[in-house]
């Protein structure tokens, strides 16, 4: 018999996904049952994923959470899909709040797409099987390329098109370095839970040289890693509002989720060859996706790509734990995961507010913004001072943690990675002045004059609040998340460790 | 025995984070209750901060928040005789300046947000005060950049206010950038970030690396508006005169000078060396800066760049408590100065040209007697607060036989004199000069009585007083100071300070009266006049940004949309496609969808395995 954590895990991935269900056959369901019913499937993950990372961090906690799925394989937590899970759970209802107030065509599929799209995100999060993982990777991704496609704004097209074919090359890429690590390691599908999988490949002498690269570059696709980062502004940009905040803010988490815990786990994806270009691709993620930020002009395609820079430090977070065999930077890394998330998604919610207002995401039409929403400018500069890690935010920890981890690096390497701080300080502050400070623009006025335009409205506000105050909720008390993360994050180090010394102790065999 | 005053430091700490969080949720329109709120709450502070001066012993508390690997995330306080002494002074200059604020921005429509901010500025900058490592301390110091941008956006629909905040936190966060690294270097070198036990690895070190100074001292650069991260502080009084006064004279620009003290013992001789002769470089440039602005603000903020030049000067002559003591009496007599500044804007109905002032005296006399009595003790005149310490520091230079910064903090000191003087003959004295400065009028007690307190008591008085009520183990830095420098009215500093105040305060007094309604200088040597107003340092910045990082930002975006975008994702997903169907007669064409994702399935993979197996 399941444990009840277990039921709760179960209840929190299902529920989305079968009333998505009802909401996709349901077609003509009366408006008023669907946003209910909606409503529920948004709100049942919120509630469950946090109370489910404080039953975690309990000492009494039963194993895992571990409980047989309705689909074959199992249903787990670990230390650090806990967290991730309630962060994609609070990500979802602030998307779900968001998606019921809009006007769109097909309502009701429209939201049961955006449903199940949560329910796999929060899949991924909740199985410990490899088929799980790619069961449910595809079950969110496949209703994001129809969600951008149908639903998106300008160039959707193009964006979907392409991000549908990075990321199904990621995928593919991805599974065929774990089949061949599968191969290689003797299991049978059935029983290739990840700590079966870590098991066995840390008994196997020689691994395929690619197997590593094709796991990091494949889930880096995932995750936007340099240079597999082309889709990633577009397609955010493209997409609708609730989309780009599951996006961005969880679903892209799961390609990182998928690094450590396959790749840094077991295979030596850190050392060499490969370990050298991880560091310098995800470097370039810092500093030149950086600067890409800088000469962006439109409010909507800057936090797409700032939400590439920022996977940067989260990439090296991971590369440092390999290479240090310290835990700092992995641990780091996982904060940095939940609270980008956060704030990324309030980021794209309060952007699509200013937009529903002045008419536009361009920043050299904005300007004034602030005078008109006075609660708007304050919660759009609280989301951005989160993302560029103001303390008191959970970012901070995760970046701040990171850099330290990278302190036995030069110092001109670490002077580069760490410039992060002031390159996103330049685009965000930059982005916050155009669109709310100075006069009101010209053509703020005209619109304002002809479609008169309150505050933010109470929906966005709560969904906003959700975000921010999770994000401040980790950043006052850390211990929240690390409490979570520190078993596993030291217990996979060792792995890590295991894994990189494995090619270097043949010699001595011979 | 030392007693346990932790509780009491919790309250100092989190009285003002409530108050914030109270205003900025709450209290948004209830703008009388918001700025009473936060007042009370100052004032509150700064009774217990007045406690604390009276126990002795240091006190610690520490608490891990959590831990990353092995690396903990403290937070804790270290309260010892330097961090009573900034307490007390920052949280009582705060609470008057609190009070004034209530009549200053009595009509002002966004109170809440004001107050609220002044509150979160609050909590952050005592913050820095007790915090006991690294890691807390720069917590803190990020949080004191962001409400300071937060109050000088106050008017953010002005855009000189929009940039001056960016600007300001954007230079903020390069110091910033040092100062990461610095604790970084410290974790690395010393396995610790907090301050006791650096200071033990530190004493049993031979040497310490002048990496880790440089590199802490980074973040000093920035806060305290040091050269070449200066370019900010002049832009910063595009906020409401009471925050000019508290976070950019007082307090936040303090807390630069104050953590330099605290980490003193990090610091090799080559860091402070540099400080020490850019810090004396920086007070006189500022200095003689000062008398080319006409806006009685950005004025001040010259003299408060030139004061915190010599505040740098004394730490890199190794004279922190000499330093600290500077501090303590500049935000005494330079919060008057705003403060007093503000009065006079407020009474000539927010018209801040100098030249446009005069004859204020007689219309506002509470006002000019406590602002000339701050200009005094500004000038270093014998007795006053300023007399103790800057020329303490000018007598350090003198008998450390450092003649270079000797000889810049006397021009120094002959420049504070000058300005001085032509602000006190500009604004006070002569004849009005416009209409509004005709009908000026004196400010209400809410304003004047901050004024007379912190001019007359502290600016004047301060020294004799704080004798009688403060035990000597809190007063330990100044003590220590003034038993250093014991000096005479025969010392160097003495005499230097003497001439400038004969030659630059009574010759600025006569000079500026000779032309009304402009600037003497500036009709009678227009070029030296523009030399010292034309902002070089900005305009190097401004040439950086446009033409330098700008055109790479903008190089290196077309590289990505080229190369990685265009060519190697699309252009081997659909070039090559083109030219196979050229050659084999179209199979390719018309663009499908399945063969254009094909191929560029199979580039991307090109790619991956070329940058893997290549």
């Amino acid at each position: 018999m399941d444990t009840f954590p277990a039921t709760l895990l179960q209840i929190a991935v299902t529920a989305p996904i079968l009333i998505g269900l009802i909401l996709i056959t349901g077609r003509n369901l009366p408006r008023s049952f669907a946003s209910g019913f909606a409503f529920g499937g948004f709100a049942i993950p919120a509630m469950l994923g946090p109370w489910l990372l404080l039953l975690w961090c309990t000492p009494t906690a039963p194993a895992q959470f571990q409980s047989a799925g309705p689909w074959g394989f199992g249903f787990a937590l670990n230390g650090i899909s806990a967290p991730l899970l309630a962060m994609t759970a609070l990500v979802g209802f602030a998307a779900g709040i968001k998606a019921l107030t809009q006007e769109v065509e097909a309502r009701n599929t429209y939201l049961g797409l955006i449903l199940f799209m949560l329910g796999g995100t929060l899949g991924v999060f909740a199985t410990n099987h490899i088929v799980g993982f790619y069961f449910f990777h595809e079950f969110a991704l496949i209703p994001t390329f129809i969600l951008t496609l149908f639903w998106g704004g300008e160039g959707r097209r193009p964006a979907a098109m392409q991000m549908a074919i990075y990321l199904t090359a990621g995928a593919m890429a991805s599974l065929a370095g774990i089949l061949i690590a599968l191969d290689a390691s003797g299991l049978s599908f059935d029983n290739a839970t990840f700590a079966n999988l870590v098991e066995a490949l840390a008994r196997v002498e020689h691994l395929p040289a690619a197997t590593g690269a094709l796991v990091l570059f494949g889930l880096g696709t995932l995750a936007s890693l340099f240079p597999f980062h082309s889709w990633a502004a577009p397609g955010y940009t493209a997409a609708p509002t609730p989309v780009s905040m599951i996006h961005a803010g969880a679903l892209k988490k799961f390609g990182l989720y998928g690094i450590i815990i396959i790749g840094l786990s077991s295979l030596d994806i850190t050392g060499g060859r490969l370990g050298q270009w991880f560091l310098w691709l995800a470097v370039a993620n810092v500093f030149i996706v950086g600067l890409i930020c800088l000469v962006q002009r439109d409010l909507k395609q800057l936090l797409s790509w700032s939400s590439v820079a920022h996977m940067g430090p989260i990439f090296l977070g991971l590369w440092v734990c390999g290479t240090s065999g310290k835990a700092e930077g992995l641990d780091a890394a996982v904060f940095l995961m939940v609270a980008h998330g956060l704030s990324c998604a309030a980021l794209f919610l309060l952007a699509n507010a200013v937009r529903t207002r002045a008419g536009t995401y361009r920043l050299d039409e904005l300007g004034g913004l602030a005078t008109r929403a006075p609660i708007l400018a304050a919660l759009f500069i609280a989301a951005t001072m989160a993302s560029i890690g103001l303390p008191g935010f959970g970012n901070f920890w995760g970046e701040i943690g990171i850099f330290l981890a990278l302190r036995a690096q030069p110092l001109w390497l670490q002077g580069i990675i760490a410039s992060t701080v002031v390159i996103s300080a330049i685009y965000a502050l930059r982005a916050v002045a155009a669109t709310f400070f100075g006069p009101s623009s010209e053509a703020l006025d005209k619109r304002f004059a002809s479609a008169p335009f309150g505050d933010v409205s109470w929906n966005e506000r709560a969904a906003a609040a959700v975000l921010l105050g999770a994000s401040l909720l980790i950043g006052f008390m850390p211990s929240l998340i690390t409490r979570s993360t520190n078993p596993l994050t030291a217990e996979i180090t060792v792995h890590a460790q295991h894994a990189a010394k494995a090619p270097a102790a043949e010699p001595v065999q011979r | 025995m030392p007693s346990d005053y932790s509780c009491l430091v919790h309250w100092i700490l989190f009285l003002p984070l409530g108050a914030a969080a109270l205003s900025a949720l709450l209290l948004r329109k209830q703008g009388t209750l918001a700025a009473w709120l936060s007042t009370a709450t100052a004032f509150a502070i700064a009774a217990i901060s007045f406690n604390l001066l009276r126990h002795e012993g240091n006190v610690t508390w520490h608490v891990e928040l959590a831990k990353f690997g092995d690396l903990s995330l403290g937070f804790g306080y270290l309260i010892d005789a330097n961090a009573r002494l900034m307490l007390f002074v920052v949280s009582f200059v705060a609470a008057w300046i609190h009070l004034f604020s209530v009549g200053y921005m009595k009509d002002d429509s966004a109170r809440g947000r004001f107050f609220a901010g002044l509150s979160i500025f609050m909590f952050s900058i005592l913050g820095i005060v007790v915090a006991d490592n690294l890691l807390m301390t720069f917590i803190f110091w990020e949080l004191v950049g962001f409400s300071s941008y937060m109050l000088i956006a106050h008017y953010f629909d002005k855009d000189f206010a929009a940039a001056a905040s960016k600007k300001a936190f954007i230079t903020n966060r390069i110091g910033d950038l040092g100062f990461i690294l610095g604790i970084a270097m410290c974790l690395s070198l010393y396995g610790t970030v907090d301050f006791a036990a650096l200071k033990d690895h530190a004493a049993a070190a031979k040497t310490i690396p002048v990496a880790v100074g440089a590199l802490l001292m980074c973040g000093f650069l920035g806060k305290s508006a040091q050269f070449p991260l200066h370019v900010w502080l002049t832009d910063a009084m595009a906020g409401p005169t009471p925050v000019s006064a508290l976070i950019h004279a007082a307090t936040m620009v303090a807390a630069g000078v104050y953590f330099m003290a605290r980490v003193s013992f990090l610091l090799a001789p080559d860091v402070l060396h540099f400080i020490a002769i850019s810090g004396a470089g920086m007070a006189a440039l500022a200095g003689l800066c000062a008398l080319a602005q006409t806006d009685i603000k950005k004025s001040l903020a010259y003299s408060t760049l030139a004061h915190l030049g010599i505040m740098g000067c004394a730490i890199g002559l190794g004279h922190p408590e000499l330093a600290l003591m500077h501090m303590a009496m500049h935000a005494f007599f330079k919060a008057t100065l705003f403060l007093g500044a503000g009065s006079v804007i407020h009474g000539c109905h927010h018209e801040q040209d100098m030249l446009k002032m005069g004859g204020l005296l007689k219309k506002m006399p509470l006002t000019a007697a406590t602002f000339i009595a701050a200009t005094l003790s500004n000038c270093a005149v014998p007795f006053l607060a300023g007399w103790y310490s800057k020329d303490a520091i000018i007598e350090a230079a003198f008998h450390g036989e450092h003649i270079a910064i000797f000889a810049f903090l006397s021009l120094a000191a002959l420049a504070t004199c000058l300005y001085s003087g032509r602000m006190i003959r500009l604004v006070f004295l002569g004849e009005a000069n416009s209409e509004e400065a005709k009908h000026a009028h004196e400010s209400p007690w809410l304003m004047t009585l901050p004024l007379i307190v912190l001019g007359l008591v502290y600016s004047v008085a301060g020294g004799f007083l704080a004798h009688s009520i403060i035990p000597a183990s809190s007063l330990q830095p100044i003590g220590e100071a003034l038993k250093e420098a014991s000096f005479h009215l025969t010392a160097p500093s003495t005499i230097v300070g003497l001439l400038s105040l004969l030659i630059g305060f009574g010759g600025a007094l006569k000079f500026y009266g000779a032309v009304r309604g402009a600037d003497a200088l500036q009709v009678l040597s227009p070029r030296t006049y523009h030399l010292l107003e034309h902002r070089w340092m900005d305009g190097l910045y401004r040439w950086y940004i446009d033409s330098v990082q700008r055109r790479i930002a903008e190089f290196v975006a077309f590289l990505d949309l080229l190369f990685i975008n265009g060519v190697a994702v699309r252009w081997i997903g659909g070039g090559v496609p083109a030219v196979l169907g050229y050659l084999t007669g179209r199979t390719f064409h018309r663009g499908q969808v399945r063969a254009y994702a094909f191929w560029i399935v199979l580039g991307t993979l090109f790619l991956a395995w070329f940058l893997i197996a290549r």
